[in-house]
């Protein structure tokens, strides 16, 4: 997802192909509480990125064999839905991409929930990307975060994805589906900003010592937003009717 | 932490710091001598009231369960948990089919969550009402005071299950679902006794 460079993504005024700065997110928007039966759900926009996450459980593993006695073990499925890029089909459909996300996704939670008070049980996570232009992990993963909150499950810290990379020589935050595709670095990062903690980093290209130790700032900071746009979804879910006792019933 | 509105209830979310030393809370576990929210919480009067909670049998509490399977050794019963209780029929003298509501008693849990029965009674005919468990306090009331308010506007006759399960028979018996939906859902809004009072009165046209 690395290009050669020659792609111009630098406007001639110096500002992004959408006229963003190296730290502007895109608009987003996250709901939560949009499958009824879900244990908990969230829907998360990112950009055009449109992404529907459901959890459920705890309850029975199947396959028994991955039973662990002493813990909830994680499921996750990220799949892309046929309809969500401009190609007929393009990535969509469980294949190799959809089920390595789908580890690192699972490998979050893992150590973000706290497992070991549901023993022999597993938590389910499904994430369906209706939409997607460049940065459908990192929605998800925001989604699925929304999501286990709202199932009510004991998590550590709601966690907060994000998107860094570089792209016309420039360090970004939030990468498009441009950039992604033909920038010189892609690094998804996801954070639990209680302790500043990374549970996800991935990079594709090649950045310097400094632009890395650049790009987890940028990222780290980019993420208080995101967190911003959780909190307020929790928040609208869970107290926004505090006045309006008459119209509570969803 | 949101303050909201109302002014003395604000929205605790997973991960804010409750207490700097670390303390037994439900809803919260402890890090680094910290005490941190887990689960969505309210924070009323300096005390954590998680809105949403996801039931473990617990020793000693009395419980609605469905029977889901009928062994030779005993039964399986759904207690609204990710873990079953189990009856053994050599202890119990009565026999139930799959689907049968039961009112029963946590005898004992191991350490991965699953619980024996005991003091088990069938429940018979009457509508079963689902809600978090954490709600069930409010369901209660003080003294059992909100409890008592809905058998009386509705005439029904009520067993509530710690485990977030609520029987109900004769009287009208969708009335006061609509009550406990309702408490469930604005448990966390303050007034809420006045409001279901004003509520039962409207729908009953009664007055006590």
């Amino acid at each position: 997802m690395v290009g050669s460079g020659d792609f111009k993504l630098l406007r001639d005024d110096g500002k992004r192909l959408d006229g963003r700065g190296p730290m502007d997110l895109r608009e987003i928007s996250m709901k939560v509480g949009v499958l009824k039966q879900a244990a908990g759900s969230a829907m998360v926009q990112m950009g055009k990125n449109k992404v529907i996450a459901g959890v459920y459980g705890p309850r029975e593993v199947f396959p028994k064999f991955l039973t662990k006695p002493d813990r909830a073990i994680i499921q996750c499925r990220y799949v892309m839905a046929p309809f969500s890029g401009l190609e007929d089909h393009g990535r969509s459909g469980p294949n190799r991409r959809s089920q390595e996300i789908s580890k690192v996704i699972k490998h979050v939670f893992e150590n973000a929930v706290l497992v070991h008070q549901f023993p022999k049980t597993a938590i389910n996570i499904s994430m369906e990307v209706l939409q997607s232009d460049g940065g459908t992990r990192v929605a998800s993963l925001n989604a699925a975060a929304l999501a286990m909150v709202d199932a009510g499950l004991p998590v550590k810290d709601i966690i907060t994805a994000v998107s860094v990379g570089k792209a016309g020589g420039q360090v970004i935050v939030d990468l498009s589906k441009e950039e992604d595709n033909h920038g010189q670095s892609d690094i998804p990062m996801a954070f639990s900003l209680r302790t500043g903690e990374l549970l996800l980093y991935q990079m594709d290209g090649l950045l310097t010592k400094d632009e890395v130790d650049q790009a987890i700032t940028m990222g780290h900071e980019a993420a208080k937003k995101v967190r911003e746009f959780q909190e307020a979804a929790l928040i609208e879910k869970y107290a926004g009717n505090q006045n309006s006792a008459d119209n509570s019933m969803q | 932490m949101e303050d909201s509105s109302s002014g003395n209830a604000s929205v605790v979310l997973p991960g804010d710091i409750i207490a700097g030393q670390p303390m037994a809370i439900p809803g919260c576990y402890v890090s680094g001598g910290k005490t941190i929210a887990s689960v969505l919480s309210l924070m009323r009067d300096g005390k954590v009231i998680p809105l949403k909670g996801l039931y473990l049998p617990t020793q000693d509490d009395y419980v609605v369960g469905i029977v889901v399977e009928e062994r030779f050794s005993g039964y399986s019963v759904e207690l609204h948990s990710p873990y079953l209780g189990s009856l053994s029929s050599r202890e119990t003298r009565y026999q139930f089919k799959t689907g049968d509501l039961i009112s029963a008693k946590i005898a004992e849990v191991n350490e991965v969550n699953e619980a024996t029965l005991m003091d088990e009674r069938p429940l018979g005919i009457g509508s079963l009402i689902e809600v978090d468990y954490v709600k069930v306090p409010r369901i209660i009331g003080r003294n059992g005071s909100m409890l008592a308010m809905i058998q009386q506007y509705t005439g029904t006759e009520m067993f509530v299950g710690k485990n977030g399960r609520i029987f109900v028979r004769g009287g009208d018996t969708l009335l006061a679902e609509k009550a406990i939906l309702k408490i469930d859902s604005e448990a966390h809004i303050p007034g809420l006794t006045d409001r279901i009072k004003e509520f039962l009165e409207k729908e009953s046209g009664k007055k006590f």
